[in-house]
């Protein structure tokens, strides 16, 4: 090597020996945004599953709204026709498809192999759980945006405010069921388990909240179980936009109500979650064990 | 930069499942800057020794320190120094080369300007160039794999673990990334701890572990390793191996190994395998299809000091047998 070779080479290194490393760390922040994207790109790029989660509540709506309306007239509906009822409890509904099908993306993560570089990434555990649960309340809203291009002609309608709102809403009732579909999905092994489990604990949740049949006139154990029920409140906050100004809401005291609840519990959701994913296997005892095999 | 004492990880039973032991009572240490490479045979407890360093599995017993940070109290600190590359892809198949590498990137803080100069970088030595808005799943296997340690060169961590990296490579872009490997090695002070089977990666490294049911058997420099077998290795291809192994012990007092069809006799009586050779071939011609006289390479090494520590495990389970009968 020549004298000269020999100067650019180490100009060339001594900078980056001064960088080793992963450099200034990224924040919280960062990384939630970085994975939440990756989430919604890979969306994106699923064209079935686009399709599917914007038809799907689509046609329930449409169909089912449309041929319960004459025969539904249950107590708790005055003046308002099935389809203008049903109509919040679909996008509820397709909120609750979207966290469970970003949930199941936590196993496949798993299955694939992604997660593993993402775990031993210097990232902060609750980035981690914020990136998933951010991408697909990025999904939801994409997909309640479209759904709610049809509100006005069921006669719904609302200031700008109210539409902030809403949005906001949307954001953190899908905060809280990914983040639920976040704990149970952690530690599964197969995504055909997660369905099991989701049909018996978010589809319930779902059907008693009051998205289906309004609470009033239901027999009083169930009308329990429904105050019991976070989703139940999550319906509340949901309707209020589209009936009253934001303003008045926040002077209501049944909508403060649910709408403590409902922050309190995408807050135990999400801690929980983080901390389930902070939790490393740890080896058994060693006193238990007989002679090691090989 | 790692400190491994007296490790050991049992995974708990189930039911019918009794707990087993990967690790056990494993003491390693890997000083700063040194390519190291962990050799094993298949189910000897390396991969569980890799995820304990990666910190995803807290282990039974024991200590373990990466550069100066306790794994085990809190991985965080430790993780901000390490890059991982395992056996198994984690690359995200949907996304494009760059994004993927973007997306590792951000999680390691790493943006902007910052970010393009260590694409160039970590991309010089792949096959990569004018592919990088593909996605990773129209890639053929080898090129996903350079992703895959491109993504790891990216950070330029100060410790690099890599779990059977050039699974999958071709001669020579396995080449290549080593090159690559070594030179960012060299030019940063990292230090790799590489697990491979591959011997003739190991030739050039500072220090070779071989680990067999979940224990260290040796840790040293390959030509530590080599000068073990004093002289050159006999190795007898033979119809019955077993026959042939017992004549060679009663007959001429020389212990003969089976590994596969193969007879190996690594030390031979004098250190002069050629002496044997002929002397085998004249009295026994009968039992030998084929016989080689090779000098010692560390795969040898390798056969020699795992066939031992089978040797030593199958004796001492038949003594626990006995006892326990």
């Amino acid at each position: 090597m020549t004298h000269a070779g020999n100067t650019t080479a180490e100009t060339a290194v001594s900078p980056r020996a001064a960088s080793t490393g992963a450099g200034p760390g990224a924040s919280l922040g960062a990384v939630a945004t970085a994975l939440a994207g990756r989430e919604f790109t890979r969306f994106i790029r699923q064209p079935h599953r686009v399709m599917g989660s914007i038809g799907q509540p689509l046609i329930f709506w449409v169909l089912l709204g449309a041929g319960l309306t004459p025969s539904f007239d249950a107590p708790g509906l005055e003046g308002m026709s099935y389809l203008e009822y049903f109509y919040p409890g679909v996008l509820m509904m397709m909120i609750l498809f979207a966290s469970v099908f970003a949930s199941i993306t936590i196993i496949e993560d798993r299955d694939q192999g992604f997660l593993q570089g993402v775990l031993v990434a210097p990232v902060p555990r609750l980035g981690i759980v914020m990136g998933k649960v951010g991408g697909a309340s990025l999904v939801a809203l994409f997909q309640a945006g479209i759904l709610l291009i049809a509100a006005p002609f069921v006669g719904m309608t609302m200031g700008p405010l109210g539409a902030v709102l809403l949005a906001l809403t949307l954001v953190l009732i899908s905060l809280g069921f990914t983040g639920l579909g976040f704990l149970f999905a952690w530690g599964m092994k197969s995504t055909a388990g997660f369905h099991a489990v989701m049909m018996v604990i978010m589809m319930p949740m779902w059907v008693l909240s009051g998205a289906f049949f309004p609470i009033t006139g239901v027999p009083g154990w169930l009308h329990w179980i429904m105050m019991f029920n976070p989703v139940t409140h999550a319906m509340t906050i949901l309707r209020g936009p589209f009936y009253d100004a934001p303003l008045a809401l926040f002077s209501r005291g049944d909508y403060l109500l649910s709408l403590f609840v409902v922050i309190a519990s995408v807050a135990l959701c999400l801690t929980l979650a983080a901390a389930r994913v902070g939790k490393r296997e740890t080896g058994a005892s060693v006193v238990a064990s007989g002679q090691p095999n090989g | 930069m790692i400190r491994i004492e007296d490790l050991t990880h049992v995974y708990p039973g189930g039911r019918r499942q009794p707990p087993r032991t990967a690790v056990s009572g494993l003491t390693l240490h890997i000083p700063d800057g040194r390519f190291a490479i962990l050799s094993g045979p298949n189910g000897s407890g390396k991969s569980t020794l890799f995820r304990i360093l990666c910190g995803l599995a807290r282990p039974s017993r024991g200590r373990v320190t990466v550069g100066g940070h306790d794994l085990l109290a809190d991985p965080a600190p430790a993780r901000a120094l390490m890059g991982v590359v395992f056996q198994s892809p984690a690359v995200d198949k949907h996304l494009g080369v760059r994004e993927n590498l973007a997306l590792h990137g951000a999680l390691h803080g790493l943006r902007g300007a910052a970010f393009r100069v260590r694409l160039d970088e970590a991309l010089a030595w792949t096959d990569l160039a004018g592919r990088l808005g593909d996605r990773v799943e129209t890639l053929s296997g080898g090129l996903a794999r350079q992703v895959e340690l491109a993504k790891c060169l990216l950070t330029r961590p100060r410790l690099l673990l890599l779990d059977e990296p050039t699974t999958g490579l071709d001669p020579a872009s396995r080449r290549a990334f080593l090159n690559a490997l070594g030179r960012l090695r060299r030019e940063l002070g990292m230090t790799v701890l590489m697990t491979s089977h591959i011997f003739s990666e190991a030739e050039e490294v500072d220090s070779v572990a071989i680990m067999a049911n979940g224990r260290l058997l040796a840790h040293d420099t390959p030509q530590a390793l080599r000068d073990r077998l004093k002289g050159d290795v006999l190795v007898i291809d033979s119809p019955d191996p077993d026959t042939l192994a017992a004549r060679l012990r009663d007959d001429l007092g020389v212990a003969a190994m089976r590994h596969g069809d193969e007879l190996r006799v690594d030390d031979p009586p004098d250190a002069d395998a050629v002496m044997l050779l002929e002397r085998v071939l004249a009295d026994y011609r009968r039992l030998v299809r084929g016989i080689t006289v090779k000098r010692p390479a560390l795969e040898d090494v390798f056969i020699h000091v795992t066939a031992e520590a089978r040797a030593q495990g199958a004796a001492a389970t038949a003594e626990r047998q006995e006892t326990a009968a």
